[in-house]
């Protein structure tokens, strides 16, 4: 038998159901996708044929099948970013008015809640971030980061600031890459190790959901 | 007790099913109507990770899914103010 003893029968049981569905829902948004002609509904199936991917991942149920969701969300989140900027940037370039008439105006409402509530909001965010640690943490704290430049919509980011957080998210990399090998090296220090991948992780994470935030606030510079 | 495998089910059904809806459903036409399906399958994606007790992936999945929402709900105001034809 290929599959081993520690395999709990119902994961075993479940196997064909998932990778059946996996490839229907796939198929299903494939065949959607090749005879659409709009750009903007080929990137909403996107979506159908990334959910494919996840239910034939998640069919295997063991700590590698976790291990590799995280970063297919990560790149379909990315993916879907960036082809949305595209069709935006593209359809700036083909209309005939001018870029600052296009860029969006901001709202002006004179509350008070919406001067105090992203800010409360945000830090609860970014500390249950902080102390989840690792690449839930920085999921949290990086809906946080954006939750907080989104509904501040200020204008005018510093370009330094960009930069400086691009660099941040360098070094964060560094640590946790030493954090790894860290456990090959001396498993003796296999707690720094970790501390150091889960913190690495953590700020790299988080820097880049916070990018999105920066990605709108740079639009607003325009203006 | 509860049958861990109803959950299974009932998430491959709604994952089907929102695809589905997604692809072909009524009032696709609008892309507001044909995001809005894609959290039907979303949901039977949380409901197949709560089966195999994938804790972190199902809350990254929950945190990436209102993103995803998020980065699609902007592209399509910004795209309807600029006057495309959707």
């Amino acid at each position: 038998m290929i599959v081993p003893e520690v395999v709990p029968q119902l994961v075993v049981s479940l196997y064909p159901v998932a990778i059946w569905v996996g490839i229907i829902t796939g198929l299903i948004g494939l065949l959607g996708i090749s005879y659409q002609k709009n750009d903007l509904s080929v990137l909403i199936l996107t979506d159908i044929v990334g959910v494919a991917m996840l239910i034939i991942v998640a069919g295997v149920a063991t700590d590698l099948a976790e291990a590799l969701i995280l970063p297919g969300l990560v790149v379909e989140l990315a993916e879907i970013m960036a082809i949305s900027e595209i069709l935006i940037s593209r359809e700036i370039r083909k209309s005939k008015r001018s870029r600052k008439d296009l860029a969006p105006t901001s709202l002006s409402f004179n509350m008070e809640i919406l001067e105090t509530a992203p800010v409360f909001i945000a830090v609860i965010l970014i500390a249950y971030g902080i102390f989840l640690s690792g690449f839930t943490g920085g999921a949290v704290a990086g809906g946080g980061i954006l939750f907080y430049v989104l509904s501040k919509s200020a204008r005018g980011l510093p370009v330094e600031l960009f930069d400086g957080l691009a660099g941040v998210s360098g070094i964060a990399w560094v640590f946790w890459i030493v954090g790894f090998l860290l456990f090959f090296v001396g498993p003796g220090f296999w707690l720094l190790g970790l501390m150091l991948s889960a913190f690495g992780l953590l700020i790299k994470v988080a820097s880049k959901v916070g990018l999105i935030g920066m990605l709108t606030r740079e639009e607003f510079k325009k203006e | 007790m509860l049958d861990v495998q109803i959950w299974f089910y009932t998430g491959c059904i709604l994952v089907i099913l929102g695809s589905i809806a997604t692809v072909i459903g009524p009032g696709v036409k609008d892309p507001l109507v044909r995001t809005l399906n894609t959290e039907i399958p979303a949901v039977g994606v949380s409901l197949i990770f709560l089966t195999y007790n994938h804790t972190i992936a199902l809350l990254t999945f929950i945190a990436a899914t209102a993103v995803i929402t998020l980065i699609l709900l902007r592209a399509i105001v910004r795209l309807e103010e600029m006057g495309v034809d959707l």
